[in-house]
């Protein structure tokens, strides 16, 4: 089971059907890979990422569909209201704002002014209502950490 | 102290700029004691960048807020550890961190490698320093941790919330320590490649680089998915987030060379494949440095873009075309000496581990940077979630579950069916054992078929252990706990490589576990008032506030019953920093009844007490993290001092014939 065979070279007209043996094993696998990755991104829907004016440009595009929204989270619009009851807030990518309502857990680091992506499905007309609210990893805070702006 | 770093900082880079140049030009001109003094300069480089992050400590640790990388991380009433973490807390210092690793351990192989592979060595000096030369003229030029402030401030901001947990003093210096090991290798599959050797002795140094790296950085992925489990708040503790992501590629990819390495020892095939696995594993690693601190791809842990992004795009393109570019014009000496005979055979095995790596890697680098390819394709930025990555990987890694149980069983050239299958058949018994009821009491058919492909992995694992012991005890009347020991010693990269393969059952279980039956519910009660999820009933008895050094705190306690009897009770908060008063950042309650976590999260609450809770039913998520522990023990018994290892050499020299430049030469 261990064996420590000492294969001679194998002949060259055996050699090279094996190449091709193989090279079709390869095949099927990265077809069987090609395939899972084809249905999934099919089945589990990608959503579309944006910003609020490319939103607002495409709407009739991305209407009921899932889409991934980037912007800051407007001066002043949390709503973050009882136990219970959903977030609102808007987001704006300096030109456009979008509603979104957020019914989860109030994220740690989620505050005006921070970038935050939203995710959800779009209703042209309605506020966002996002399943997915990912604020930014604290790691990241160059600009905003440093003293005397009022963190 | 600013002075004293930045100043250590400079010099390194004129030390390791001589460095370089006097370890090519005395490698081409066969030197001697420029090498040497090329050798030097790697350690004295790496001191140099010892002493500024001594530097960079003692300001930390004075406070010295003239610094703007410790104004904007530390405060005065953090706790002493927390300080310490803060080095690490951005991109700077986090930069000069893995700068210093690199130098470390590169040091430390150049001292132990120094002798034995003299003719490698000015080239895997030289290829270090161009890594820390180049980081070092970011650290010098471009983003330097030694920047002062145009006036001091009385105090600093402190280090974020979310950051400060003791996962912060483990997760991003393993993490990074990680990414940064993948170096050593790297230099060393370089230096081979440059100067064409291309035989047996490399491998074993790369190998063993290979392995430390692989290990630091598995320590890093488990610390980070206990810590996202502990202090992100979402139940979970994978997320498929783009910086996971990438920080597991160089992970499956260098998994990948740890295996196909084997083969290229034992019968010389796959070589060129196994450098561009470890060309691949550096890269990726570079990338995840990179993509962490940088922006590129939309993360929870980046946003906006640095400005040393285009440094590090640049350094992983030329990286990418010097290497390709090696590996193509040592294509000729590269050949492999043997084909593969069988499907049936140990290397073809050792092949489809390969492929259904890769093939992960593939598929889990292809979501991260989907939203950048999709935008120049057409148009239009998509992004894809967790079903992606669970629905692509879950069937791979039960394959490659299925491959570590069949594998081992495998002869090297071809395996006969009949011992083959006088082998499975116990395991396949057992399998069909785990599976008849598991299809009947759970809810998933999936869940039952995944848990038998684990039974029988794990049955297989364990009777070559039983087989070797009974063998020993047989033959040299040992006990079993000896024989055990000695089995380690004697072949501790099959019996120790066998423990991380238990491990990864382990993490298997819990995987599948909790991924397809958590139960969440929200609950919003006054205090009191009890709520139900599974067969716990959740008691909410109300808020506490409290104040610690610096934060104030608000904590919520919950007793969890079940059939009316107290079982335990958990306490979860949220913490009010100062400087953060804006963000209550949530500290999880967290408990293990049986095999299963129940998760509180503190949401919001009301001035009467009326709290929201979101509650999670986490089935054993308690095995990811004994098998992490697992992980990390049979990682270490793989460095192991072999008793054997003195006489191997002599042993292997006279029968078997070692892939050597036999064949380049």
């Amino acid at each position: 089971m261990t064996g420590t065979a000492i294969a001679q070279p194998v002949e060259r007209s055996r050699r090279r059907w094996l190449d091709v043996r193989w090279l079709i094993a390869a095949l099927i696998i990265a077809g069987a890979v090609g395939y899972l990755m084809y249905t999934s991104l099919q089945s589990t829907a990608a959503s579309y990422f944006v910003t609020v004016s490319e939103l607002q440009q495409r709407a009739a595009e991305v209407q009921g569909k899932r889409v991934r929204v980037g912007g800051q989270v407007v001066a002043g619009s949390i709503h973050t209201g009882g136990p219970g009851e959903p977030i609102r807030f808007a987001i704006t990518d300096g030109q456009q704002t979008l509603p979104v309502v957020y019914s989860g857990v109030l994220p740690d680091i989620f505050t005006d002014g921070r970038q935050v992506i939203v995710e959800g499905v779009f209703r042209q007309g309605q506020p966002l209502e996002a399943d997915t609210l990912l604020t930014q990893c604290p790691s990241k805070f160059q600009a905003q950490a440093t003293p005397g702006q009022g963190q | 102290m600013a002075q004293i770093g930045a100043g250590s900082l400079l010099l390194g880079l004129v030390l390791a700029a001589y460095g370089l140049v006097a370890s090519i030009v005395g490698a081409r001109w066969r030197l001697a004691e420029l090498v040497e003094s090329a050798i030097r300069a790697v350690w004295g480089v790496t001191a140099f960048i010892v002493i500024a992050v001594a530097a960079l400590v003692t300001a930390f640790l004075r406070h010295d807020f003239r610094l703007a990388y410790v104004a904007g991380r530390s405060s005065r009433d953090m706790p002493t550890q927390y300080v310490l973490a803060a080095l690490w807390g951005g991109q700077e210092g986090s930069l000069l961190y893995w700068t210093m690793i690199v130098g470390l351990l590169g040091s430390l192989a150049l001292v132990l490698h120094r002798r034995r592979d003299r003719a490698l060595i000015p080239y895997v000096a030289a290829t270090l320093l161009s890594v820390m030369g180049y980081l070092l003229v970011i650290l010098n030029f471009v983003t330097s941790p030694f920047t002062l402030l145009p006036t001091t401030p009385p105090d600093g901001a402190g280090l974020n919330p979310l950051l400060r947990d003791p996962g912060m003093m483990f997760h991003p210096p393993f993490l990074l320590a990680g990414y940064a090991s993948f170096t050593v290798p790297f230099a060393f599959g370089a230096a081979a490649l440059i100067t064409g050797r291309l035989g047996a002795e490399w491998l074993r140094a790369i190998r063993r680089w290979t392995l430390i790296a692989w290990g630091i950085l598995g320590t890093g992925l488990l610390l980070g998915a206990w810590w996202a489990y502990h202090v992100l708040g979402w139940g979970g503790y994978w997320g498929w987030d783009p910086v996971e992501n990438l920080a597991l590629l160089p992970w499956l990819t260098s998994t990948a060379f740890l295996h196909s390495v084997i083969v290229q020892e034992r019968r010389g095939m796959l070589k060129v494949w196994n450098l561009a696995l470890l060309l691949a594993s550096f890269l990726l690693s570079v990338f995840g440095t990179f993509v962490v601190r940088s922006g590129l791809l939309s993360s929870v842990h980046a946003f906006a873009v640095s400005p040393i992004a285009p440094w590090f795009l640049g350094y992983v393109a030329a990286v990418t075309i010097i290497g390709i570019g090696l590996l193509i014009y040592r294509l000729p000496s590269l050949q492999s000496e043997r084909v593969i005979e069988s499907v049936t055979s140990r290397e073809a095995g050792f092949l489809l581990n390969n492929l259904l790596l890769t093939a992960m890697a593939f598929a889990t680098f292809w979501g991260t940077v989907f939203p950048l390819f999709s935008e120049i394709f057409s148009s239009t930025k998509l992004t894809v979630g967790p079903p992606f990555y669970n629905q692509v990987n879950g069937p791979l890694l039960l394959a490659l579950v299925a491959l570590m149980g069949i594998g081992p069983l495998l002869a090297w050239r071809r395996t006969a069916w009949r011992p083959l299958w006088r082998q499975v058949r116990w395991p396949l018994l057992g399998a069909g054992l785990v599976l008849v009821p598991l299809l009947a009491l759970l809810s998933k058919p999936v869940a039952a078929i995944a848990y038998a492909v684990v039974a029988f992995t794990a049955i297989v694992t364990l009777l070559e252990y039983v087989h070797a012991l009974l063998a020993r005890r047989r033959n040299a009347h040992e006990s079993v706990l000896t024989a055990f020991v000695h089995l380690l010693r004697r072949n501790n990269r099959r019996y120790g490589g066998y423990i991380v393969h238990l491990a990864m059952l382990c993490i298997a279980v819990g995987v599948i576990a909790s991924n397809l039956f958590q139960q969440e519910r929200q609950f919003v009660l006054k205090p009191g008032e009890q709520g139900q999820i599974g067969p716990y009933t959740i008691v909410y008895n109300g808020l506490q506030d409290k104040r610690v050094a610096d934060a104030e705190v608000i904590a919520a306690q919950v007793s969890i019953l079940r059939n009316g009897r107290q079982q335990d009770s958990v306490t979860t908060y949220r913490f009010f920093y100062r400087n953060y008063e804006d963000q209550p950042t949530a500290r999880m309650g967290i408990t293990t009844l049986g095999m299963t976590d129940i998760y509180v999260v503190l949401d919001r609450w009301e001035n009467d007490g009326t709290a929201s809770l979101r509650v999670y039913l986490n089935p054993l998520v308690s095995w990811i993290w004994l098998g992490g522990v697992v992980y990390i023990l049979g990682t270490l018994t793989l460095f192991w001092p072999q008793v054997a290892a003195v006489r191997l050499p002599a042993r292997r020299a006279a029968p078997e014939p070692v892939p050597s430049q036999a064949a380049s030469s």
